[in-house]
């Protein structure tokens, strides 16, 4: 047994601990909660513009901070390239940014986190697009109503597109010889397809996987689910927005159009889907694609330029990609992706979106509109590593080096399909994404897996989009 | 109440009565050296204070809240808890950490013991060098680069495991897209890179065991196996006790080797305890769902080290 009893001065000690310890826990309650922005010298007065960093290399930004600092030379502009795999890790790092009170003033988006940005953390543009409306027509003229309109949310504009990616196919020439196949028509149907893998695959042997697909939002089951005349979440238009097609765009293209798409209600188990999904099993089984999991796109420039797979569905990006590769214009060429009950295809767009908390949002639009020039985009995609908004920059010229011969497939899945439209991506986009991406594989396991597969998903996805986020 | 315990309380007593003797003053050369250890000790107890107990504190409060980083944090009591508990994802990850920790683990020490004993025979000391290095090398790599390339190497269609199967006559093995193959490859590349650190810990305990007592366990007639079960094992309990306590504590938290190789597919099969807080948080914004799981998995980790502890004490033989 110890002894319990205190002296007077060790009492006095105690206490004088405790009420130190209680006083500093009471003045650090009393303080605001402190932030990245607290620290000295953090704050330097830029407009600080987040962009997704494997995207936008040291040359790229060097292209963007000179060029602008050219046209503004009053305001001070830090360009802060996020390192991410992809846009869902894109996203995890800039709202880790915004609750370490760091957060940038603007941040590249795509379609993945345009809705998701809108609803909590975005500022719509109308105001500044209504005010410099004679300066933005030349814009609007030169970019496809489709896209501006995936940009939208609930009327509103939250973001100038500069770039788009459809799920176009992407077919080996090395593989077409040796099957002694011809080159797609562009009205090719779903059986034309199968017939064509199954020709690849007879005359390519064991180590050759026809069709390679990634198992993600953009380009996987999604461009299957709208060539079937489906989707995942019943698809509608928000009213409004007709301040921007009244004021930018001739009759015929402001048909139809809204205020920005609303993806709502799950349908995962709807017959169509389950055709899809019944049809990418039915591939598997006969070994004439890849499973959900073996596919990323991390090899797939790889094995496509070595004539392993025979085609795949890529946007215009991949032009660029390949011919880093090694693969000359001649080697590969590109098509629609093929028609099933409808021809509809799918695409992901990106620009800027100006963030509430900024406190430069004048700056900011100015960066908004110089990031969204012809001369900008010039000189920022010289290497075609994606499809430029602007129309008028896809021309033979900048895509003799590299190909495909058919590049006009590019734009022209927005010019003639004009019903092509964005990704499904709610604000729960990422939830969204992972039940996707979770049932996809369990339901392509084998054919009697789709059912209960899609039954499990349209649950999960009901849980989803009754969260608030 | 015996005879012998009388003297004892009574011996007590009078001292409770009396006045404490005052602690006889320190000197001024103790309060120094005090000073100074508490000087040394600091940065240490700052660190641990400010990177760990305040984070946990702060993960315990959090889970009492929504919190989507955007808004200010609502308080809601058990709600994060109770929905962590009805979440099938988050239980089978529970699963799918606790099957992939027994498989992990237990493979882990049994490939460091074997190797270690083998790399402690006789062969030359250059060689044994080589050796130490090599098994070792794998636990100063990056687990996320590692992964990435054990993921083209374990691709079912392009993958050069599959191709030297096939070799052999074997079919293509899905490894990363079946759900049984899946854990089984994630466990594989776990292992392969973590067992060098419970491998140099048997290292160092082989070497601390006298070598009289192997001698006189020969003189006694025991060889071989029996030589290891009966001599060897007991006396590396103890570091067989650190090696599995780190390394069940480590496999609790995997989360690199599933998320790059497999992003816990197919369907849930290989998603983890850790992988489920990081979606959570960082891609689905429930901070709060997040931290819940978070706490809970601490518990689980508590209590299975306690527990280990508890039966170290008749399983661990101390010199």
């Amino acid at each position: 047994m110890t002894d319990a009893h205190l002296t007077r001065r060790t009492l006095l000690r105690y206490g004088a601990y405790g009420a130190g310890a209680a006083a500093l826990a009471g003045t650090a309650a009393s303080w605001d909660r402190l932030t990245g922005a607290d620290i000295p010298g953090r704050d330097d007065g830029s407009l600080v513009v987040a962009t997704l960093g494997p995207a936008y290399g040291p040359e790229a930004v060097r292209t963007l901070t000179e060029g602008f600092k050219e046209v503004h030379p009053d305001i001070k502009l830090r360009i802060n390239a996020v390192q991410a795999v992809d846009w869902s890790d894109f996203f995890a790092k800039i709202l880790t940014q915004i609750a370490a009170g760091t957060a940038p003033d603007l941040v590249y988006v795509a379609t993945e986190g345009v809705q998701l940005f809108a609803e909590r953390l975005g500022v719509a543009l109308d105001k500044w697009v209504k005010r410099d409306a004679d300066e933005l027509r030349e814009y609007f003229a030169d970019v496809h109503p489709s896209l501006v309109e995936s940009m939208m949310y609930e009327g509103s504009l939250y973001q100038l597109p500069v770039e788009f990616n459809a799920a176009d196919m992407y077919l080996n020439r090395q593989v077409l010889d040796r099957a002694g196949a011809g080159f797609p028509a562009a009205d090719w149907t779903r059986d034309d397809f199968t017939a064509l893998l199954r020709e690849m695959k007879r005359s390519s042997g064991s180590q050759f996987t026809p069709y390679f697909w990634t198992n993600r939002l953009w380009g996987g089951v999604v461009p299957w689910l709208f060539a079937n005349g489906t989707n995942l979440l019943a698809e509608s238009k928000a009213p409004g927005g007709r301040w921007l097609w009244d004021g930018f765009y001739p009759a015929a293209e402001r048909r139809g159009r809204g205020g920005g798409f609303r993806w709502t209600t799950p349908q995962a188990t709807d017959v169509r889907v389950e055709e899809a999904y019944d049809y990418l099993a039915s591939l598997i089984q006969e070994d004439l694609c890849t499973r959900p999991e073996g596919g990323n796109g991390q090899n797939l420039v790889g094995v496509f330029s070595t004539g392993r797979v025979g085609v795949t569905p890529a946007g215009g990006f991949w032009a660029g990609g390949l011919h880093l590769a090694g693969m000359k214009a001649a080697d590969y060429d590109v098509q629609y992706f093929p028609r099933w009950r409808t021809q509809r295809m799918q695409f992901g767009a990106a620009g800027y979106a100006l963030l509430r908390t900024s406190q430069r949002q004048e700056e900011a639009w100015e960066f908004i509109k110089y990031a969204a020039r012809r001369d900008t985009l010039m000189r920022l995609f010289e290497t075609n590593q994606t499809t430029p908004a602007r129309r008028s920059m896809l021309t033979a010229d900048r895509y003799r080096e590299t190909g495909p011969r058919h590049w006009q497939v590019f734009y022209d899945t927005l010019d003639k399909f004009p019903d092509t439209g964005p990704i499904p991506a709610p604000p729960q986009v990422a939830e969204v994404e992972q039940v996707l991406l979770k049932h996809t594989g369990t339901a392509l396991a084998s054919r009697r897996s789709v059912g209960p597969a899609l039954r499990r998903m349209q649950n999960d996805l009901e849980r989803a989009m009754e969260r608030e986020i | 109440m015996t005879d012998t315990q009388t003297p004892r309380i009574q011996a007590v007593r009078p001292r409770a009565a009396t006045p404490a003797a005052p602690p006889p003053k320190a000197s001024a050369r103790d309060r120094g050296t005090r000073l100074l250890a508490a000087l040394f000790l600091a940065p240490t107890v700052v660190g641990i204070v400010v990177f760990t107990v305040v984070p946990i504190a702060g993960s315990i409060v959090l889970s009492l809240f929504h919190w989507n980083v955007i808004d200010d944090p609502e308080f809601a009591g058990a709600a994060n808890y109770r929905e962590v508990f009805t979440d099938s994802t988050v239980l089978v990850s529970f699963r799918n950490t606790l099957v992939f920790m027994v498989l992990a683990v237990a493979l882990q020490l049994l490939i460091a013991l074997v190797l270690a004993l083998a790399v402690n025979g006789r062969m030359p000391m250059w060689l044994r060098s080589v050796f130490r290095s090599a098994f070792f090398f794998p636990l100063v790599l990056s687990a996320a680069s590692i992964s990435v390339v054990m993921k083209y190497l374990f691709n079912q269609d392009f993958g050069v495991v599959n191709w030297l199967l096939g070799l052999v006559g074997i079919a293509p093995v899905p490894w990363l897209t079946s759900e049984n193959a899946a854990m089984t490859a994630v466990v594989l590349v776990y292992v392969w890179q973590q067992f060098g650190f419970s491998f140099l810990l048997f290292v160092g305990g082989l070497n601390n065991i006298p070598k009289e007592i192997h001698e006189a366990a020969s003189l006694d007639g025991a060889t071989g196996l029996r030589k290891h079960l009966s001599v060897t094992l007991p006396l590396l309990s103890p570091t067989l006790l650190v090696a599995s306590v780190v390394g069940i504590i480590n496999a609790l938290q995997v989360f690199e080797q599933p998320y790059v190789l497999t992003n816990g597919g197919p369907g849930d099969a290989t998603r983890t305890v850790v992988m489920v807080i990081y979606e959570s948080a960082f891609e689905q914004l429930r901070f709060g769902e997040a931290s819940a799981v978070g706490v809970l998995l601490f518990v689980l980790i508590m209590a299975v080290t306690a527990l280990q502890f508890r039966l170290s004490r008749r399983f661990v033989h101390y010199q």
